[in-house]
């Protein structure tokens, strides 16, 4: 039970008088029981009408939504056995705490009133907000109308929770405490959960796999650290990580990589990955690129240091390779306690074994980072 | 409202003046003539309401001969136009009372499902849109326009006939009259009604309706225990303006109920021949007369300005 | 080339149009369903609420305004029922030879636009001295649109009242400061202005409050910055201010003109019956006493149809606009 299939789910919008706009093209993903999924990408990418298709608030133009093997593309949004949490938490104004609560038992259930007020009470209990039951929401903060929301959504117990970036009006540093109570009460309440959000960090941090989309397109899904280590495609890579992955157009020369302000000679088994691709992206995290003094190794070169943000654990650093102009930058971070200067000549270091290939015109990953440092990834990257 | 200095003119018109003292004084005259302005037009709104006022309590030869916005000497001090005024009226002051508090209660409430079914619900916005069109257009009709199909409406109808169980129970069958000014007034204040709620709804939080969608309510349910309870406010403001437009209007109760002599006649119908006969005018009857018209729809001014306001805004 | 993404920090991407949805009812039979397809999932269960208003304003709006043409194209007399089987323009031609149809034509005109401008430019002036952050705001704003409440019945009896020829306070004032006595009901060169003097009493407050929300809605910055370039205070409002209320303006003007062709109500209870004074007879109120006191109903009927296109050229464009602007 709770599992929630999109199957080639595509939404077209009639735009105007002829124009039509495919929001969301084709998307495939499986989720399986008590799995949290977070569907990511940037605006206007179709994350959120996936969503609401999904919540059966906009139709499906085709495709397949099925839920525990089920087709419910049809099928009213209270019909389909779902809770959704909204970015603006939509509570009544009108109704207390309790009532806000009660209210969907009250119009999709028979239960009797006591039933419901035990459920209430409960789920209240759960999130911590017990005594603020007789409150109206106008007379709560933000974070406790964000428990309100969520405790409107498990109270009616349903075979999956959709979230629509629930935690994007708290302020920053209630956001990350209420990442982790989130992730804590999915886990307890072990419901399929669906979590839309445009940020990256929640994305990484919450989900047992990430769905990203661009343009419509679902780009991959797989587990965080799949996601950042093996993207599937330049875009994945772009968009998961922060500071995100430094990208350089490159073009092969036998087995080397020729750009406007580098070359970049290749090992074999990277060779043959490339295969017969001509047009190459080379892409490189900045926690992977090395800075230093030592002038050593094939795949050294000199830069200038143009901007340091220092961040205290570690310093984001904007280099210039010699030739480049000014203003066109890569990022490296290097140790907080590293020192380094505006203007410093340095030599940075890209180890061949954390470099990133992608096709200089589909994008799509042809050569990903090495990950034989553990046999196992059992720690966030650092 | 705005404590803020932002059109505190002083400062502008003081910027070319050098010396503090000289500042002050220029802002305190701009102050002073601002103020005297705002008083003079507050004379000339006033003066015809006032001299209304004093004109109504004075006896006949007291309107000749004294200043018609000097207040009654008690020489020409008089309650008996009130008294005349209030004998041939108050018998319109019911009969309005039974038209407009209906008709008000009902084009608000209609209004209120007219607004929501468009706005609140979902189907395609290019179908809605000529719907939406026609209420708004609608407010903007001359009664002139209809006035014909009107009457013959009303003379097609036999709604003397089928209210005769009422006239049965010693009720005057003028009152056809009354029901026929509730259904014509409830159709045309319908499409202003209407788009106040509309603007009231549109505004309302999309998101919050479709939580209570997915709560399980259907739209009827939608309505009554989310959108109703909510629509407080904007019924507030759609009753005060509904009740003032058909409680003043005059055209309607003229076609339907004709003539002042009838037993239904409305206050406004009465008002329009008091003090007219061929011998000439009686301004204090009619200066009377209109106060007592005026005093319900003045009261709910008085009461709920805020609201009038916000109606005749939107 | 180095290139970075930029992270995306705005929220809230969704495309939605739940109009488009077209979610097919479980429990729908063949015909809602097809309904429900073709107009959006809550065309028939939204049908309730706003299905019976709108078919009650269609049959008494839209439907007599089509029963009202078919009777301008008869001659009925008012005996009996019209007769549809004989259609012409005749009503039509038989208004434009008529002298007392151009007179009132005209008459209407010059009330819509003397009295819209006049009560504009008042309104205006209101509504930027209100502005000017003064105390006891609400008092003078609540007595300027006090006239707004009442019935153009009793601003007739205040207005008659006024103007009246010996003892009204105009001609009172005038004899005061040695001018002579204007007879302003009686004379036909004069009565019309004095209608839209007396309107503009009624209505200059609400111009006021239309220009009062379009002026609030200008940002504090244009004031300050008008200060700062060093505008006086007139031309900042010529300059700045007023340039930004053209949509008050636009909205004010279409309901004050609407008002004006209602003007009959006034006009009835000046004088106490369909006969408005030599001079101010308009369209409105030669309508209805073609209709009700000389019972020429298809006459009436084509001077209505003729009122309402009027009415329409007005309103019909201001529409447009608002659907143009995203208001409806």
């Amino acid at each position: 039970m709770g599992t929630l299939e999109l199957d080639r789910l595509t939404k077209v919008f009639q735009d105007g008088e002829e124009g039509e706009i495919v929001a969301v093209d084709n998307v495939d993903i499986q989720m399986d029981d008590g799995e949290f999924i977070v569907v990511v990408g940037p605006s206007g990418c179709g994350k959120s009408t996936t969503l609401r298709m999904v919540a059966g608030l906009e139709t499906v133009t085709s495709g397949n939504i099925r839920l525990d093997g089920r087709v419910v593309n049809d099928e009213k949004p209270q019909n389909r056995d779902i809770a959704m949490v909204f970015q603006s938490y939509a509570l009544y104004p009108h109704m207390t705490v309790a009532e806000n609560m009660a209210f969907g038992l009250e119009e999709s259930t028979t239960l009797p009133d006591d039933e419901i007020e035990e459920r209430v009470h409960d789920a209240a209990e759960t999130m911590g907000i017990a005594e603020l039951l007789d409150r109206k929401p106008s007379e709560l903060s933000g974070g406790q109308q964000q428990r309100v929301a969520l405790g409107r959504a498990i109270v009616r117990d349903p075979e999956v929770f959709l979230m629509d970036e629930p935690l994007s009006n708290l302020d920053a540093k209630l956001r990350s405490q209420m990442r982790t109570e989130l992730q804590r009460l999915q886990a307890e309440l072990d419901v399929t959960t669906m979590y839309v959000t445009h940020d990256q960090t929640e994305a990484m941090t919450m989900g047992d796999r990430i769905a990203i989309l661009n343009d419509g397109k679902l780009q991959q899904v797989a587990t965080p650290l799949e996601c950042y280590h093996e993207p599937a495609n330049q875009f994945v890579a772009g968009f998961i990580g922060d500071p995100s992955m430094n990208f350089f157009d490159m073009e092969r020369d036998g087995d080397t990589l020729v750009g406007s302000r580098f070359e970049y000679p290749l090992s074999q088994s990277t060779l043959d990955d490339v295969g017969e691709t001509r047009n190459v992206t080379l892409g490189v995290r900045p926690e992977d690129v090395e800075v230093g003094t030592d002038e050593s190794g094939s795949h050294t070169y000199s830069a200038v240091v143009e901007v340091v943000e220092p961040m205290g654990d570690e310093n984001t650093v904007y280099l210039r390779f010699e030739s480049a102009p000014e203003g066109e930058t890569f990022i490296a971070t290097i140790d907080g306690l590293q020192q380094a200067a505006v203007g410093d000549r340095v030599t940075v270091s890209i180890p061949e074994e954390t470099i990133h290939l992608f096709d200089g015109r589909s994008g799509e990953a042809v050569h990903n980072r090495r990950l034989d440092m553990n046999d196992e990834i059992s720690s966030p990257p650092t | 409202m705005s404590d803020e200095t932002r059109t505190d003119g002083g400062a502008v018109s003081a910027a070319g003046s050098d010396q503090p003292a000289g500042l002050l004084a220029e802002i305190d005259a701009y102050r002073v003539a601002l103020y005297l302005g705002l008083l003079a037009i507050l004379a000339f709104f006033l003066i015809p309401i006032e001299s209304g006022l004093v004109t109504s309590f004075k006896t006949s030869t007291g309107v000749s001969g004294t200043l018609p916005f000097a207040p009654p000497t008690p020489e020409v001090f008089t309650l008996a136009k009130w008294q005349t005024a209030f004998d041939a009226l108050a018998r319109g002051l019911v009969n309005s009372a039974l038209y407009a508090v209906p008709a008000t209660v009902i084009s608000a409430l209609l209004g209120s499902f007219a607004a929501y079914g468009i706005t609140q619900s979902n189907w395609k916005p290019k179908y809605k849109a000529p719907i939406l069109a026609l209420f708004v257009a609608g407010i903007f009709i001359p009664y002139q326009a209809v006035l014909v199909p009107l009457s013959q409406f009303w003379s097609m109808v036999p709604l003397q006939e089928a209210l005769g169980f009422v006239w049965a129970l010693g009720i005057s069958s003028d009152y056809t009259g009354v029901v026929e000014l509730i259904v014509t007034h409830v159709a045309y204040g319908l499409p202003i009604c209407t788009v106040l709620f509309r603007s009231y709804y549109k505004n309302m939080s999309e998101e919050m309706i479709e939580a209570a969608r997915l709560d399980g309510a259907s739209i009827r349910r939608v309505y009554r225990r989310i959108v109703l309870p909510l629509s407080g406010p904007m019924f507030a403001v759609v009753l005060i303006y509904q009740f003032t437009q058909i409680w003043n209007d005059l055209l309607f109760t003229l076609v339907l109920v004709q003539t002042e002599s009838s037993t239904a006649a409305p206050i406004v119908l009465i008002l329009a021949g008091l003090g007219q006969s061929l011998e000439g005018q009686d301004f204090a009857l009619r200066m009377a007369g209109a106060f007592i018209a005026a005093l319900p729809t003045l009261a709910v001014y008085i009461m709920f300005g805020e609201e009038f306001a916000e109606g005749v805004a939107t | 080339m180095a290139s970075h993404n930029d992270d995306t920090e705005e929220s809230g991407d969704a495309v939605t149009d739940g109009g488009v949805v077209e979610e097919q009812q479980q429990t729908g039979f063949g015909p809602i369903t097809k309904l429900n397809e073709r107009f959006g999932s809550d065309f028939v269960e939204s049908s309730q609420f706003w299905l019976p208003p709108f078919l009650l304003v269609g049959l008494f709006v839209y439907g007599a305004i089509i029963w009202n043409v078919m009777i301008s194209l008869t001659d009925f007399q008012g005996f009996g029922t019209p007769d549809y089987s004989d259609l012409d323009l005749e009503m039509y031609a038989r208004a434009l030879s008529d002298s007392g149809f151009v007179d009132a034509a005209v008459n209407t005109f010059v009330l819509l636009i003397g009295f819209t401008l006049v009560t504009l430019a008042i309104g205006l002036g209101l509504a930027i001295l209100i502005d000017r952050n003064i105390r006891f705001e609400n008092t003078f704003r609540t007595i300027y649109l006090l006239p707004m409440s009442l019935s153009f019945v009793v601003t007739a009896q205040f207005w008659a009242w006024m103007y009246n020829f010996n003892n009204g306070v105009i001609n009172i004032v005038l004899t005061s400061v040695g001018l002579d006595r204007v007879d302003w009901i009686g004379s036909p060169n004069i009565v019309l202005w004095a209608v839209v003097f007396a309107l503009m009493w009624q209505f200059a407050g609400y111009a006021m409050v239309v220009y009062l929300a379009g002026l609030r809605a200008i940002p504090d910055e244009h004031y300050e910055a008008a200060k700062v370039d060093g505008a006086s205070t007139l031309r900042m409002y010529w300059r700045v201010i007023i340039p930004q209320l053209k949509g008050s303006t636009i909205s004010a003007s279409v309901v004050l003109m609407v008002f004006a062709l209602k003007a009959f109500d006034f006009l009835y209870s000046l004088v106490g019956g369909y006969r408005p004074p030599n001079g101010a007879d308009i369209l409105a109120t030669k309508m209805v006493r073609e209709a009700y006191a000389n019972l020429n109903w298809a006459y009436s009927s084509a001077i209505a149809i003729m009122l309402f296109l009027m009415a329409l050229s007005i309103v019909g464009p201001y529409l447009y606009y608002q659907y143009k602007e995203g208001h409806l």
